[in-house]
């Protein structure tokens, strides 16, 4: 501990003297406050956000769990249909081929653009939120296990074979596992594609999430609170692809060599 | 599948160079090739012959060597005589009946490392003994039993990713090994073993070739190696890859290099290999 102390310490202090310099920059008036709230402009509104709400009554702990609660519901739901069906797909060959179109044409538009379609479909509730998350993730998801399933080192196979593994039982002992880490990097991905479509999915037709809180300071000028809201999902973000490494490392012990491509 | 074109194709070869005296003795047949070829389609739609017209017979309990540069075809032909790939022409058969698939007494030591990453170097040999009937704690405790013979049972509880390649290779023996195969098929096992460890293996193999009376195929690029250890040493050359000539290594075991007839045969095959 004590010798790591010094490599994080030349960080820690550029980043406490960009502070301290923004926050004089903006006292001094070289920089307007409602393009760069200072440190301290962030700090007082954190507080204000954690008792009175903003809008009043709304707090951002509830914004926090209301979002947080959206993109779970999306991001499980996804995983729950894309992991079973990526495993039929990638097992056959004919059916990789016929729908490997579909996969990469869906996953390649831009997940908000989806909105008004949505919004005929489904109304501007919930549903709508839960299905541009679940959008999002359940396309990358898919093709990354189509893949995990698809492409196992030739290799394995054959050694399995000569072991007289073959049919249900060689997939469930060496295409799955070999699998694994493909389908585990799927879901790291689809989680940060969850993040970036939950912003814009809660920009309308609602007061509640951190979304709807980043559009609604907008309007009153309040730029202190969209970087509150910017930094509360990068943490959640942060906190919840820690997890997933975590389980991982726990799950797949063998799989080390994978930290390299991790991100 | 019988193409008689390709045989009587193959049959004139054989009458026109011939690379050894072919035996009929069913005994002497264990494994039969039978003029076999193989084609891959390459990706420019056109396809490229790996092997054509290769003929040999290999007796049971024989140690035959294949020895030949690198993309002559020896691998392809390791896999169709471990059903793990199909001739495109002829035919194998083992103890008379057709090599249609793996299982037929093939165990198969890999060129590539070939282990199961997820599993560690116990559970990976043990792997090996999932058809025996066996129960778990007994496939482990016959697994460490292997893994003691290669000299690793250290390294149990270590996943393939932490172990060196000449460790992983170890592993791998000691998993086809698991399997009791009648017939152990080796891709270059030694390859990247340092020279201490790679003959004490030789030495190794030797011994259980003797002891349980296999039959054993191994690729090496070592003529030395063929030489210590083959009965037999099949020359193949590429383009298409086929066989250039078998040499009977009539020496006594166990052998040593600073024979006269070790040297003989050493530069006797050097020479047929670099011209
Ligand atoms: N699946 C494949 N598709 C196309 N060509 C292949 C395929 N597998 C092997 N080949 C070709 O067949 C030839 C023989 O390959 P093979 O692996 O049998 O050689 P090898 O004698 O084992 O070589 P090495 O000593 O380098 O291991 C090579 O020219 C290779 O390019
Ligand atoms: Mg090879």
């Amino acid at each position: 501990m004590m010798r790591r102390f010094p490599q994080i310490a030349p960080p820690l202090i550029a980043l406490a003297i960009l502070l301290v310099a923004w926050e004089l920059g903006v006292r001094y008036g070289f920089l307007k406050p409602y393009q760069f709230p200072p440190v301290s402009r962030i700090a007082s509104g954190f507080v204000e956000l954690s008792t009175i709400g903003f809008p009043t009554g709304v707090s951002i702990w509830s914004h926090t769990l209301t979002t947080l609660v959206r993109v779970l519901l999306g991001y499980v739901g996804a995983l729950a249909l894309a992991i079973p069906l990526g495993v039929v797909i990638g097992s056959f060959q004919v059916l990789d081929k016929l729908t490997a179109p579909l996969v990469v044409f869906c996953r390649s538009v831009a997940t908000l653009s989806l909105l008004p379609l949505v919004i005929v479909w489904f109304g501007a509730g919930e549903l709508t939120k839960v299905f541009l998350i679940g959008y999002g993730c359940f396309w990358v998801m898919l093709s990354n296990v189509i893949a995990g399933v698809r492409y196992v080192d030739p290799v394995l196979v054959r050694a399995a074979r000569t072991f007289g593994l073959h049919g249900g039982e060689l997939f469930r002992r060496v295409v799955l596992p070999a699998a694994l880490p493909r389908i585990f990097a799927g879901a790291r991905m689809a989680l940060g594609v969850g993040f970036m479509v939950i912003v814009g999915a809660e920009m309308i037709g609602t007061i509640e999430g951190l979304g709807a809180l980043i559009m609604e300071a907008r309007t009153f000028y309040r730029s202190e609170i969209t970087i509150i809201g910017m930094l509360i999902i990068g943490v959640i973000g942060f906190a919840i692809s820690a997890g997933l490494t975590a389980l991982e490392r726990l799950l797949l012990p063998w799989a080390g060599n994978l930290d390299a491509v991790r991100r | 599948m019988l193409d008689h074109d390709n045989l009587a194709r193959c049959a004139l070869r054989r009458s026109e160079a011939p690379v050894a005296k072919r035996t009929t003795s069913p005994f002497l047949q264990f494994i039969a090739i039978n003029s076999v070829g193989k084609t891959f389609a390459a990706r420019t739609g056109s396809s490229i012959s790996v092997l054509d017209c290769v003929d040999l017979t290999i007796a049971e309990n024989e140690f035959v060597s294949f020895v030949g540069r690198s993309g002559c075809g020896k691998t392809t032909l390791l896999n169709i005589i471990a059903g793990l790939e199909d001739a495109t022409q002829g035919q194998i058969t083992i103890a008379g009946r057709p090599v249609t698939g793996p299982g037929q007494g093939q165990g198969v030591v890999f060129q590539q490392h070939a282990l199961f990453p997820w599993l560690t170097a116990v559970d990976n040999v043990a792997f090996g003994f999932r058809k025996s009937g066996l129960n778990k704690t007994d496939r482990r405790q016959k697994a460490m039993d292997l893994l003691t013979l290669v000299g690793l049972e250290a390294a149990a509880s270590k996943y393939p990713r932490e172990m060196s390649g000449g460790m992983q290779q170890r592993v791998s023996i000691a998993r086809a090994l698991a399997l009791d195969p009648q017939i152990l098929l080796m891709d270059e096992p030694f390859g990247a073993l340092d020279e201490l460890t790679r003959i004490e293996l030789q030495h190794e193999l030797l011994r259980i070739w003797e002891a349980q009376r296999k039959t054993v195929v191994f690729v090496t690029h070592s003529i030395n190696e063929a030489l210590m250890l083959s009965d037999r040493i099949v020359l193949l050359a590429p383009n298409p890859g086929r066989i250039k000539r078998v040499f009977d290594v009539d020496l006594p075991r166990p052998r040593s290099r600073t024979e006269p007839r070790f040297n003989a045969l050493y530069e006797e095959i050097w020479d047929e290999l670099s011209t």
